[in-house]
This record gives C-alpha cells, sequence and structure tokens, in this order.
C-alpha cells in the first residue's frame, strides 16, 4: 500500500494506492490519524488506485470518520473501482460515507 | 485423466503470510486465465477469511498450519480452507446491520458477511478436529 497526501487549501486528499487490508490498515490509520491529530476536519480520500478493500480496511474509513465528525469534519471518496465500489455497496458503507466520481465532485464544497 | 486444476498451500499462523497465499492464488488465475474481478474478490475472501482464522483459532499457540485448497472444474471455484485451531466457525457472527449511521455502525461481522456475499456457497464444518470451511463460485465472464 502506499499513501500519498497533499493539501489544496485546508483539504488533506489522500490517495490510497494498491490494497487496504489486513496488512495495510494499520498504516494507513495512522497516516489518517496523524492529519486528524493535526487538526485536519476536511479529507478526501483518492481511491482510484485503490485495487480493493477488505473489512480490516472498512474499519479505517469508519475509525476516521467517527473522529472527525466529532469534531464537525468530513471525509469523502471519489474513484472506487467496481470491487471497492462492490464492497461498499454490501456492506452498506456508500449509504453512510459520501461517494463521489471525480476529484472535482468530491472537493466541492469542501474548499474556501 | 485430465490433470487437476488447482493448488493447494500450507501456511503458518502469522498474517504476514496471507500474501503467500495471495501470490499462489494469482499464479494460478494467471496460469487459467481468471477475470480480474474473481482474483480481486478472491483477495478480499482470503483476506477475511485467513485473518479470522489467525487471529481466532490459535489463542495461546505459537504455532499452527492452515491450509487453502483451490480447484477449478469447469466455471466452478472451489476453495478450502482448513486449520487445525481450536473449534471456530466463523459463519456464526452475527450478521452486520448495514443501515446504520457512522456513529452507530461496528464492524464485527462485516469480514464474513462480505465473503458470503461474494461467494456462492459457504459452509463450515469441524472434521477430524480441524475447521473445515468449503466456498465456492461460479465464474462468469463479464
Amino acid at each position: 500500500m502506499d499513501i500519498a497526501i497533499r493539501t489544496q487549501a485546508d483539504v488533506s486528499l489522500v490517495a490510497l494506492a494498491g490494497h487496504l487490508d489486513t496488512n495495510t490498515s494499520a498504516a494507513a490509520q495512522e497516516a489518517l490519524d496523524a492529519l486528524v491529530v493535526g487538526g485536519c476536519r476536511k479529507i478526501v480520500v483518492d481511491c482510484t488506485t485503490l485495487e480493493y478493500i477488505s473489512s480490516a480496511g472498512l474499519r479505517v474509513l469508519l475509525a476516521t470518520v467517527k473522529g472527525l465528525e466529532r469534531d464537525g469534519g468530513v471525509l469523502h471518496l471519489f474513484g472506487l473501482n467496481e470491487t471497492v465500489r462492490e464492497v461498499f455497496d454490501i456492506s452498506g458503507f456508500s449509504m453512510i460515507l459520501p461517494v463521489f466520481g471525480t476529484e472535482a465532485d468530491a472537493l466541492r464544497g469542501l474548499l474556501r | 485423466m485430465k490433470p487437476r486444476k488447482g493448488f493447494a498451500v500450507t501456511v503458518g499462523i502469522d498474517l504476514a503470510e496471507i500474501d503467500r497465499v495471495n501470490a499462489a492464488f494469482a499464479e494460478f488465475a494467471d496460469a487459467h486465465h481468471l477475470p480480474a474481478k474473481v482474483r480481486r474478490t478472491m483477495r478480499v475472501v482470503f483476506d477475511e477469511l485467513l485473518n479470522n482464522a489467525i487471529s481466532y483459532g490459535f489463542r495461546g499457540r505459537d504455532a499452527g498450519a492452515i491450509t487453502v485448497d483451490v480447484e477449478l472444474t469447469g466455471s466452478r471455484l472451489s476453495v478450502t480452507i482448513s486449520d487445525d485451531g481450536q473449534p471456530f466457525d466463523p459463519l456464526q457472527a452475527e450478521t452486520p446491520d448495514t443501515g446504520r449511521s457512522t456513529q452507530q455502525r461496528k464492524i464485527g461481522g462485516l469480514g464474513i458477511y462480505l465473503v458470503r456475499q461474494a461467494m456462492d456457497e459457504v459452509r463450515y464444518e469441524r472434521l477430524d478436529d480441524r475447521n473445515v470451511l468449503r466456498l465456492a463460485k461460479v465464474i462468469t465472464e463479464d
């Protein structure tokens, strides 16, 4: 798993590449936690090159969203492939997390 | 007699071993030209089931073995995962409430739910002091 983070205004864009599963979830959680601890309240997760996600990965996203929401923050996602989208649909995550088609759509409303 | 299309791999009870199963399956998938979607689905399935088995089946033990057997018969992909850990039936996990909000959602049971949805058949049995999970999926080209 490769995690690349860049910022645009007060939004952190986190690109997850590869597999978000049992063996990579700790690194992803650490990276996302660091952003939240550092004061970031708007996170956009770029899933364009995320091949697949297992429940260990969903756990990371959910924990991050719960932490953000407590402080009025938000997390948007975009670029889910068919497999990731399927996992989101089956788990109900499509209904509880805002998923967008493109980066521009995911950023819309977040940038000030 | 035609040669069997399949492989078996036995791994230790270390989470890093999941990737060894994935690598073996990738090689098998290449050899039999399995669709990319099936490969990705099976990675999720292996991640969920091996993580479960390793995390819950061997408490208090330093060593153990998990065997993954994969076979392709026509378009039917059969996978058997067996281990000598303590009796553990992952199918008994509670079905998650997938309609809840972020603050109410819990992750418990979600992994096995994903597996059930991804595969056509999932059965558990305790056989000769082993946990045996039999999975099957009919591969469709789409």
